[in-house]
């Protein structure tokens, strides 16, 4: 959602060819008692443009939130800020969504809420008619407007969060990892309208990785610990170099933790197939997301899926894994059952590993960081059972090579969202998986943290007997060791 | 047809009343079995129906789903859900003869014309299910002597029973054997088979009867779960602009008030709620909450009193067949209320400041989940049921008012339940008249606003224990205990 800051006397109207800045004096600002910003002075001037970076857990996102006035200011000012700030953040992204899902949640008998469509979250907020239905068209969300935001994929409620901001009119833009989910034709269309944008409006962009940095940012702003340690300007070839390298922290030697002996999976027969889909098909009404789609993956191969926004991915993912209602109607067969002959759907789910961004989102649990983990080999989120010892020593050494033997204890929802995927990859791999599937695991993660996820998954790829099914949108993000590919795009 | 439960003697009554019992874990080792291999047939598409469907289809069971040819050939949205989830969908005529068991998950008007048009089509010795006995117990509907028939009653929204089976959890369920229609004593078996396959039995079965479901439901519905946010809701924003509290704020109070205040109950019961308040606050809060009891005490019996004899039944079902004309004029009363019509302000309001200046509506929630919890147990109902139809549903309603005010409450609720609801709030009202004179911004709209926030300590004492001593606070403790793992953000 657009976030606005009510007029306080503290805000500003803006005086047109007056320079004007925004200005933090010493701002200490609280986030729920999770996470602080300490003592940050920053000025923000109106012909300046920012980037925002720094590791997982950093504070860059509650930096960037802070502008858009959330968290409680503790010590210090914040001046200067204009009357309209828009943010879109995953933070934003999922507030919304988990209030769409409230709306559902919340009936009691017999009505199934559609929630609300795509259109009527346009509208609201919406102060240029023309620009929206422009970009509605070039983010190829035309097909879409009376579908109900909830039923979106990721990459597609992002880009009407982006819509919503981008037509507010805003006096401040700020956006945190805009481009991250986005395929390649839709990150450059943004990219140039962020560029004729910045011409007029002043921006500050939380990214993670510094190859996104577009031309028109003229400062970059460095977080670490919930403090502002650099900003430099862009210019400053020397001290860009230094941040990038800052941020390319070498990756450490990962020794991937033993499965558990004891829990150990019923045996498959090495002749057949982990998954055979034989020209299967995902419809809703009228329209088809893809047809006639055959695709067998064998033992020990490694799959690299692609495909543009919208395409199917994460469907056709869900037939594999059961989540898909179509499953049912579709010639599917995984793991020695062909499905719909009476297996549960729970006898499909302890062969497979899966991690994405919307399991994150539906990890809406307190749970500790260790029972996350453990959480695993039970295929729940939350956990319902007893668990052995076997098994938490097994969670802990998972703790230790992520480098958080010491938050075992901690709840799971107080972690940056970073820190977050690299513990549902180690939940999802603990239990030594025959396929494990990588929906998008780099989603939201700086340059360190996805270089230690790339490097985990290498060595999964090479040192167990796990089948990884990879999708990713940035090219860049290849693993060595995945050798197939199936790509959704039309040839 | 007649009321069934007055055709019993009065000793099979109590008998009936007085059955709940929370079962054990291991009582489900046998897992989905009793119903592997058979073919289940629901009718009905709408929340229950189609989540219900979508978890036994998941836990490996057969299920098909059952339309009127209308909404077949309409192509309405229960079809819809049935077919985009790749369901089969077929006519009564196409489907109930090849059932094992019929799931019935229509809403309770409806089942009278649904039970009349399957059962000649259900083949010997098949099941039928229902998750609601008011068709049984209050209209008296007569089932094949063949037939067996169970009732298994998921305590939450179709979406809830839906979203905690894929977690790997369930959701708290209620199943019966209607004990006339058991001719082969499978009936049991069955319905453990079939909340194990919506994952139920992982978060607590009660075993109790169809006439104990029935009573204990109509009596929670119509008192502390509708009736009693409606009225409170009504009441508590009138005050508000008669002592010059800024309406926006009023409505967005309540609205969003019954939520934060019993969000608060779920986890911890009536004791955490009134926790949240102050010392001072808790104390005025307490008072309030024995007078309004002592004021409602009546009216919760009278309810009771009318769901036993059947008076409530026939009084609903002659509305049914007047088309729904008082029910119909309720509603539209209803959505001309000053509540109703006044937006919530945008106002920021802390999770700290529904209770701070929420202190009336925190009373009402107590004095309703007690006297609701009293009343039925009086009338030999068990604790474990009381509770579930008490204090743990009303959260549930609370997030509907919090969605779109009581239209919404009103609308999502089955018929039954809202036609109760009116019914409380019609005699509720002006028994509160004179007590709401005595009432000012102070508990509800602006807060206690004390400098000194001293208490006395006896005092404290003894409110505390009387707090805590309440019978619903020790059954709540125990059975919240067994879903103690289900800690989660909402």
């Amino acid at each position: 959602m657009i976030t606005r800051i009510p007029a306080s006397p503290e805000s500003v109207q803006k005086v047109p060819g007056e320079p004007h800045e925004i200005r933090l004096d010493a701002l200490t600002v609280d986030f729920d008692e999770r996470f602080r910003l300490v003592d940050i002075d920053w000025r923000l001037a109106d012909d300046q443009h920012w980037m925002i970076t720094g590791a997982n857990g950093s504070g860059k996102s509650a930096l960037a939130a802070s502008l858009a006035g959330a968290g409680q200011v503790l010590a210090g000012r914040l001046t200067g800020l204009p009357a309209n700030v828009a943010l879109v953040s995953y933070e934003t992204q999922g507030q919304l969504i988990e209030a769409e899902r409230r709306k559902d949640d919340a009936d009691i008998m017999d009505v199934i809420s559609e929630g609300t469509s795509v259109r009527e979250i346009l509208q609201e907020g919406c102060q240029d008619d023309a620009l929206c239905s422009t970009l509605v068209e070039q983010f190829g969300l035309s097909g879409l407007m009376d579908r109900a935001f909830r039923k979106l994929s990721t990459g597609e409620s992002r880009k009407v969060l982006l819509i919503q901001a981008l037509t507010s009119k805003p006096d401040l833009l700020v956006l945190d990892e805009p481009f991250d989910g986005l395929d390649a034709a839709t990150h450059r269309m943004l990219a140039d309208h962020l560029a004729s944008l910045a011409e007029h409006v002043p921006m500050v962009l939380v990214l993670n990785r510094f190859d996104e940095c577009p031309d028109f940012i003229t400062d970059i702003a460095y977080v670490e610990h919930g403090s502002l340690l650099h900003s430099i300007s862009r210019q400053d070839e020397q001290a860009y170099a230094e941040l990038y390298q800052l941020l390319h922290l070498k990756t450490t030697d990962l020794v991937v933790p033993s499965a558990d002996p004891v829990s150990s999976l019923p045996a498959l027969d090495n002749e057949q197939p982990l998954v055979r889909l034989n020209q299967v098909s995902i419809r809703y009404g009228d329209t088809t997301i893809f047809s006639d789609l055959s695709w067998t993956i064998e033992r020990n191969q490694h799959w690299q899926l692609t495909g543009r926004n919208g395409s199917g991915k994460t469907g056709l993912l869900s037939l594999i894994t059961g989540d898909h209602p179509q499953c049912y109607v579709n010639d599917i067969f995984v793991f020695g059952f062909q499905r719909g002959s009476g297996e549960s759907i729970w006898q499909i789910k302890q062969y497979i590993g899966y991690v994405s961004t919307a399991l994150q989102w539906e990890y809406r649990v307190s749970t500790s960081l260790r029972h996350v983990i453990i959480s695993g080999f039970y295929d729940s989120i939350g956990l319902y059972s007893k668990y052995t010892d076997r098994q938490r020593e097994i969670a802990d050494q998972w703790l230790a090579l992520l480098g958080m033997a010491d938050r075992a204890d901690q709840a799971f929802n107080q972690l940056s969202y970073g820190d977050q995927r690299l513990l549902l990859i180690a939940r999802a791999m603990v239990k030594h998986p025959p396929l494990l599937i990588l929906d998008e695991p780099c989603l939201g993660l700086d340059d360190m943290n996805r270089q230690l996820v790339l490097a985990l998954i290498e060595k999964i790829c090479a040192g167990t007997e796990t089948s990884v099914l990879y999708v990713n949108h940035h090219p860049e993000d290849r693993i060595a060791g995945i050798d197939h590919h199936l790509s959704l795009d039309p040839a | 047809m007649a009321n069934y439960f007055n055709t019993l003697p009065l000793r099979e009554q109590l008998a009936q009343l007085g059955k709940c019992r929370f079962m054990h874990l291991s009582e489900f080792d046998d897992g989905v079995n009793a119903l592997k291999g058979k073919k289940m047939v629901v009718i009905g598409c709408g929340a229950q129906g189609l989540n219900q469907g979508l978890n036994l289809r998941d836990s490996g069971l057969d299920v098909s789903y059952t339309l009127r040819a209308e909404a077949i050939a309409e192509k309405r949205q229960s079809w819809r859900n049935a077919t985009e989830n790749g369901f089969t969908v077929g006519t009564y005529e196409e489907l109930v003869p090849t059932a094992d068991i019929v799931l019935n998950l229509t809403p309770d008007k409806q089942h009278t014309a649904v039970v009349n048009a399957i059962m000649p089509l259900m083949k010997r010795g098949a099941c039928l299910s229902y998750s609601h006995g008011f068709n049984i117990v209050e209209e008296g509907m007569k089932i094949r002597d063949d037939l067996t028939v169970i009732m298994v009653a998921p305590k939450c929204p179709g979406s809830e029973v839906r979203a905690e089976y894929v977690r790997g959890f369930g959701v708290p369920t209620l199943i019966a054997v209607h004990d006339d229609n058991d001719p082969n004593g499978e009936g049991l078996e069955l319905a453990k088979a079939y909340a194990v396959g919506t994952g139920g039995h992982k978060a607590g079965v009660l075993m109790s009867s169809f006439i104990a479901e029935v009573k204990s439901d109509l009596m929670g519905e119509q008192t502390i779960l509708c009736g009693m946010l409606q009225t409170g809701s009504l009441l508590c924003f009138d005050k508000m602009i008669e002592e010059g509290v800024d309406a926006g704020y009023a409505s967005k109070l309540i609205q969003y008030g019954w939520e934060t205040v019993t969000e608060a109950l779920k986890y911890g019961g009536v004791t955490n709620m009134m926790d949240r308040l102050s010392n001072p606050a808790k104390i005025r809060a307490y008072d309030l909450a024995e007078e309004l009891k002592d004021i409602m005490r009546p009216l919760y019996q009278k309810h009771q009193d009318d769901i036993m004899n059947g008076n409530f039944s026939a009084t609903m079902m002659a509305d049914w067949a007047n088309d729904d004309a008082q029910l119909l004029g309720w509603r539209a009363e209803t959505a001309e209320t000053p509540f109703e019509k006044t937006a919530a302000g945008d106002m920021e309001i802390s999770e700290q400041e529904y209770f701070d200046n929420g202190i009336l509506m925190v009373a009402m929630v107590k004095a309703g989940v007690e006297l609701a919890y009293e009343t039925m147990t009086s009338a030999g109902i068990i604790g474990d049921s009381a509770y579930y139809e008490s204090l743990h549903e009303t959260p549930l309603i609370a997030n509907t008012i919090a969605r779109k005010k009581l239209y919404e409450m009103n609308s999502t609720i089955s018929d039954t339940a809202e036609y109760g609801c009116y019914l409380y709030n019609n005699a509720c009202v002006p028994l509160l008249g004179d007590f709401m004179k005595g009432i000012r911004s102070d508990v509800i709209g602006r807060g206690l606003k004390l400098n000194d926030m001293s208490v006395d300590n006896a005092r404290l004492i003894e409110v505390n224990q009387s707090i805590r001593s309440h019978p619903v606070e020790a059954i709540g403790a125990t059975l919240r205990g067994y879903m103690a793992d289900m800690k989660r953000i909402v």
